[in-house]
């Protein structure tokens, strides 16, 4: 809300600096900048356009003559809206416009010896259309800063909370600057006769609206309203249209009260506030077409529906320049029921805007009857009747204030005596009483004044929360948890930024086409209401993201990416914290030597093997060593390199190379390897339900063995290199275990070499050291458990036979 | 000559030869040379037979001192040749330090993430725990609870993803202080971080973006508690010397509400583009729990009071790092992650 200082000042005598005033609002809770008004021009003058022709030659342009009352100046305009006898403002040969210095111009064979303005080149509005014609009350010749106040003029560019609609208005934000300052306001009220010869008809058939006041004015004559209504719409942003329509824009900036006026000509019947019925429709004044629904309120006379109740009126209805007599409309709406109709119709007016947070509904007769002094002085009408309709009067709560919940409250001490002193400059009616203040809460503050803790807010702010002194809690001991879940993140985070990984953060909507792409079922949670369809499907997986991420790294040439996210995912039931991981390109980059100083490249590639390690390495810092891996089956990984993981037979993730054919179709390369953990979701599955009531709490290693300290072995170990051959089906993994757990004298397994004889047999070579806690193993003994072991490996191991 | 002379002379001779000796293997073919079984000293002292026991005596005598002078000669020379080879070896493996190292280099943090580890480690050595809660919230959590009801102007000033089924994405973090409230009992002092989502998209807007929830209860929390954790928390991430500035404002979970400034990281208050002209920077919201929250979750609002605030991540990474666009930080174009390396 843009609101001229200047006019503040007609109901508060105050002189003090618009910036102080603006840095005190901000203090007490109503956001505020101060702009100036528009930018001076120099050398400018208001003008009289005395002639309009076409341009002989080029026929987008006008060629006009004007005068400011002692020189005439031929001024060539592309601008479509002048004519003979509009008042303009010219911008003489020197003036400067932006960063454009005005000269004399030849367009075509005709001389221009300046430029006609816009609001836009006086700084008024960001855009506008069409020169800026002036009223007719202005006279040639006048200085346009000085009339218009260009460069001058305070302006205050409010934004206002929700719960402040009381300050939507030239008069309620002087009541709030008046109790800021300690101001009393003043107010001029209006004096009108109404004379009681046409009483309007006036049925409500709602219980939305709570009070509804027409007045009928007739002979009214519509024109431009006079310079100064016209100067202060245009300084609070908004576009003059006619001397009626003015004036309720007029009032309703002033006032906060919104007002509509019907041509009764126009108007069938009596008036009636009723619901919609079901498919009527009405042409509103923006000229679309809208469709109402029962629960819209609307105004209507007996055949058709004239207005959107509080929101916008219909053009069946509209003051135009025919117009000689009105019905004055002041209402007060349900602010649910408008803003309901007015988010369906996606159509927000000043009007509904207020209405939504709230309008003074015992200022209206005193708002509307302001607006009818003006028609009559400006507009020559006059008031034939008035109706009132007013059910349910306002009575005014009593809200009692506690010192020591103001006390308990803030921290510190406000005295009932001084927070009478605070509520009364608000106008709020105060009593003191033993334990603190009664107050009646006007009208004005009904929607967000309703509890006691609304009155501490009030004293608070004005107190200056600011300056309260800081003081330091306890923390309470009950709640010193551990954050294991957090830690857990942190660690798991600083594993993978150590072992090489860049840290991700992706969006968590992604695109339906990647599902497509890679073959997997498209997940069910989706926004209704996306910005992107690209980002409108909730993943259910965090490949799909680092993928994309992949790509869009590609893009720069950027090969070796080695990326982590630990993010979320979604399913219909729940959702789960997952740690994804994608590696393709170089693992390690960097040098090798050789004999005398030469030195050549080396890299190490991503595969398989290299991010299991990575992920072993991961799962053995938490503690697990026993990690099973069975084939995966998922479609976009190839087959014969993908893995899905196991602990104590829950699958906590997968790793994998991608699928040949899915990296053809995205474009990345063969070799992107991906992982997925979900380690953190099953250990809060598996972990004690009784921990899950307590909230979030994670008791992650809760129930884990601790390691059992064995004593060194004493007496030496005897190593043997034993190679076996096996068919190509026997997985290694499996051999070494047999090998481990085939006597007790068997100590460390190393592998050193596996290799394939051929497409059905492979070689797999190991060192063993045999050992006895109680002596040393003797050459026979040994070659005795080697032949036991052997023989057991054999029923164990497919085609197993020892090579020599 | 005599051959007490001989050995003398032999004595020289060797002594000079070994001096001049630059290889182990010449080394050991002199040591040989004088002192082997064949050797030329053994040679010379064949002829002693013929001498009388006194001269047998002063000549063995003499011989031995100058097989113990060659012997520990040889010796030094060895352990010099020695050193020399070393050295030699290792000047010929010499390698060029500087070249680049051959090993794992350590990935980057997310500025994002690692400004919200930061921020959650200052409240969790005051005491504060970590709390979470879904980013698939219900309605009822997210507004409703919170004292923001249907239809209500509040509902405005966040912009929400709605899901097909039923529920949205939730718009602040403050869900989570419904969730905690209703499972655990005062006193209670917790942070949530996480990601919200609103509709709104431009270069200081994302639509997922990261918050940190704060809330405490318990029976006599006030403003000026509120306050003061604020100021050790401001004062940790932005430095002692960081101005603050509380304004009142709203926010329908809250009552007394307010808006904290910090003076600009920037211009230091002078007014920059950054902070508009004003000086100041709007860093995070706060206020005293309103009463009907604390009625939706059964806690009684004549026993306890609490404090609770939220803060935008991006924010503060942003001005922490001068990001002057949003989406970079969600683009993840590894030439922006590769400049946040080695921080937390
Ligand atoms: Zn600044």
């Amino acid at each position: 809300m843009r609101v001229p200082y200047s006019w503040i000042k007609e109901f508060l005598d105050i002189d003090i600096p618009a910036e102080d005033v603006a840095q005190r609002l901000n203090e007490t809770g109503i956001e505020t900048v101060v702009e100036k008004f528009g930018k001076k021009v120099e050398n400018s003058v208001v003008v009289k356009i005395t002639s309009v022709k076409k341009h002989p030659e080029r026929d987008k342009l006008l060629i006009c003559e004007a005068t400011d009352g002692k020189r005439k100046y031929q001024v060539v305009t592309a601008a479509k809206n002048v004519f003979e006898g509009a008042k303009v403002i010219l911008a003489k040969v020197g003036a400067r416009i932006k960063d454009l210095v005005i000269k004399p111009v030849k367009f075509g064979s005709v001389l221009s010896e300046g430029m006609f303005l816009s609001l836009e080149e006086l700084g008024i509005s960001e855009k506008a259309e069409g020169i800026f014609i002036l009223p007719d009350d202005v006279k040639e010749g006048e200085d346009p800063n000085r009339l218009l106040g260009l460069g001058e003029e305070d302006i205050f560019e409010i934004e206002i909370t929700p719960n402040r609609g009381d300050a939507l208005s030239v008069r309620g934000l002087s009541r709030e600057i008046g109790a800021v300052f300690g101001i009393k306001r003043k107010e001029k009220l209006p004096v009108v006769s109404i004379a009681q010869e046409e009483i309007p008809q006036i049925e409500l058939l709602t219980e939305k609206a709570y009070r509804y006041r027409g007045v009928i004015i007739k002979g009214v004559t519509v024109k431009p309203s006079p310079f100064d209504i016209q100067l202060k719409l245009i300084k609070s942003g908004q576009n003059p249209i006619n001397n009626i329509v003015d004036i309720t824009n007029y009032i309703l900036l002033q006032e906060g009260q919104p007002l509509h006026a019907f041509d009764l000509k126009k108007i069938e019947g009596g008036i009636k506030i009723r619901n919609a019925k079901k498919g009527e429709k009405i042409i509103t004044l923006d000229g679309e077409e809208r469709s109402l629904r029962p629960e819209d309120i609307v105004i209507s006379d007996n055949s058709k529906v004239l207005a959107i109740a509080g929101i916008i009126g219909g053009e069946n209805s509209k003051v135009d320049e025919n117009t000689t007599d009105i019905l004055l409309e002041a209402a007060v709406f349900d602010n649910i029921s408008v803003r309901k109709t007015s988010k369906r119709l996606a159509l927000s007016t000043e009007s509904s805007y207020r209405f939504e947070r709230g309008v003074d509904i015992e200022n209206l007769p005193n708002a509307q009857d302001k607006a009818i002094e003006l028609i009559t002085k400006l507009a020559d009408g006059e008031a034939f009747g008035e109706k009132d309709i007013y059910p349910d009067p306002y009575e005014p709560r009593e809200i009692k204030l506690r010192e020591k919940t103001t006390k308990r409250v803030l921290g510190f001490s406000i005295s009932k005596e001084k927070a009478k002193q605070i509520l009364e400059r608000l106008e709020i009616p105060t009593q003191i009483v033993e334990d603190g203040t009664v107050s009646k809460i006007p009208a004005f503050r009904s929607m967000d004044l309703e509890r006691e803790i609304d009155l501490v807010e009030e004293v608070g702010r004005l107190e200056g929360l600011n300056k309260a002194k800081e003081t330091f809690p306890k923390i309470p001991v009950e709640s010193f948890r551990k954050s294991e879940e957090f830690q857990f993140e942190l660690r798991t985070r600083d594993f993978f930024k150590d072992s090489g990984f860049d840290e991700v953060v992706t969006y968590t909507f992604v695109d339906e086409e990647i599902y497509n792409i890679l073959g997997i079922p498209v997940p069910p949670i989706r926004i209704k209401n996306y910005l992107l369809k690209t980002q409108s499907i909730m993943r259910d997986n965090l490949a799909v993201s680092l993928i994309k991420t992949l790509i869009h790294n590609l893009r720069f040439q950027n090969r070796d990416i080695k990326i982590f996210e630990i993010s979320s995912v979604f399913f219909e039931e729940h959702e789960e914290i997952r740690t994804g991981m994608l590696a393709t390109g170089k693992a390690v980059k960097g040098f090798n030597y050789t004999k005398g100083n030469r030195s050549f490249s080396t890299q190490i590639s991503w595969d398989f093997l290299k991010l299991k390690g990575v992920i072993e390495s991961y799962l053995k810092t938490l503690g697990f060593f026993d990690i099973q891996l069975r084939p995966s089956e998922k479609s976009y990984l190839n087959p014969y390199e993908s893995a899905e993981l196991f602990i104590e037979g829950q699958n906590v993730g997968y790793i994998g190379r991608i699928h040949p054919k899915k990296a053809d179709i995205l474009e990345i390369p063969k070799d992107v390897y991906i992982s997925e953990l979900k380690l953190r979701y099953v250990l809060r599955k598996l972990s004690d339900t009784a921990v899950e009531k307590e909230g979030y709490l994670f008791n992650l290693f809760k129930n884990r063995p601790l390691p059992v300290f064995k004593e060194l072995p004493k007496f030496p170990s005897v190593k043997r290199d034993i190679a076996f051959e096996v068919d190509e089906s026997v997985q290694v993994d499996k051999l070494l275990k047999a090998i481990k757990e085939s006597s007790e004298h068997v100590g460390r397994v190393e592998l050193f070499d596996v290799y394939y004889i051929d497409e059905n047999r492979k070689s797999v070579a190991v060192s063993v050291d045999f050992r006895a806690e109680d002596r040393s193993l003797s050459d026979e003994e040994v070659n005795s458990i080697v032949k036991d072991m052997i023989e057991s490996l054999k029923d164990k191991f497919k085609g197993l036979k020892l090579r020599t | 000559m005599n051959l007490k002379d001989q050995i003398e002379s032999l004595g020289k001779e060797a002594v000079e030869l070994i001096k001049k000796v630059e290889s182990l293997d010449k080394l050991n073919s002199l040591r040989v040379e004088y002192l082997g079984k064949k050797g030329k000293l053994k040679t010379i002292l064949k002829t002693l037979g013929k001498l009388s026991p006194e001269e047998r005596k002063e000549i063995g005598q003499l011989a031995n001192r100058i097989k113990e002078q060659i012997e520990d000669l040889i010796k030094e020379k060895e352990v010099q040749l020695k050193e020399k080879a070393l050295e030699e070896e290792l000047k010929k493996h010499k390698i060029d330090i500087t070249l680049p190292s051959a090993w794992i280099e350590a990935g980057s943090s997310h500025p994002i993430i690692s400004t919200l580890v930061e921020i959650s480690q200052i409240f969790i050595s005051m005491g504060f725990s970590v709390a979470e809660g879904p980013e698939v919230e219900k309605e009822e959590y997210n507004f409703d609870m919170l004292n923001i009801p249907k239809d209500h102007p509040a509902r405005d000033m966040q912009d929400t993803f709605f899901l097909n089924n039923g529920d949205l994405l939730r718009t602040h973090t403050s869900p989570v202080q419904i969730r905690t409230m209703l499972t655990r009992k005062p006193p209670i002092a917790v942070i949530a971080p996480g990601r919200v989502y609103r509709k709104d998209a431009d270069p200081t807007h994302s639509p997922m973006f990261h918050q940190i929830e704060g809330l405490l209860v318990d029976t006599d929390v006030t403003f000026t508690d509120l306050k003061g954790i604020l100021k050790i928390f401001l004062e940790s991430v932005f430095g002692k010397n960081v101005g603050i500035r509380f304004r009142p404002s709203y926010f329908p979970f809250t009552e007394p509400s307010a808006e904290v400034d910090i003076s600009c990281t920037v211009c230091g208050g002078e007014g920059c583009r950054v902070c508009k002209g004003t000086g100041w920077l709007e860093i995070l919201g706060c206020g005293m729990v309103d009463p009907n929250v604390f009625e939706a979750v059964s806690i009684d609002p004549e026993k306890y009071t609490g404090f609770a605030f939220g803060l935008g991540i991006e924010r503060i990474a942003m001005l922490k790092y001068r990001i002057n666009d949003i989406r970079l930080l969600f683009e993840n174009d590894m030439r922006f992650n590769h400049q946040f390396k080695g921080i937390r």
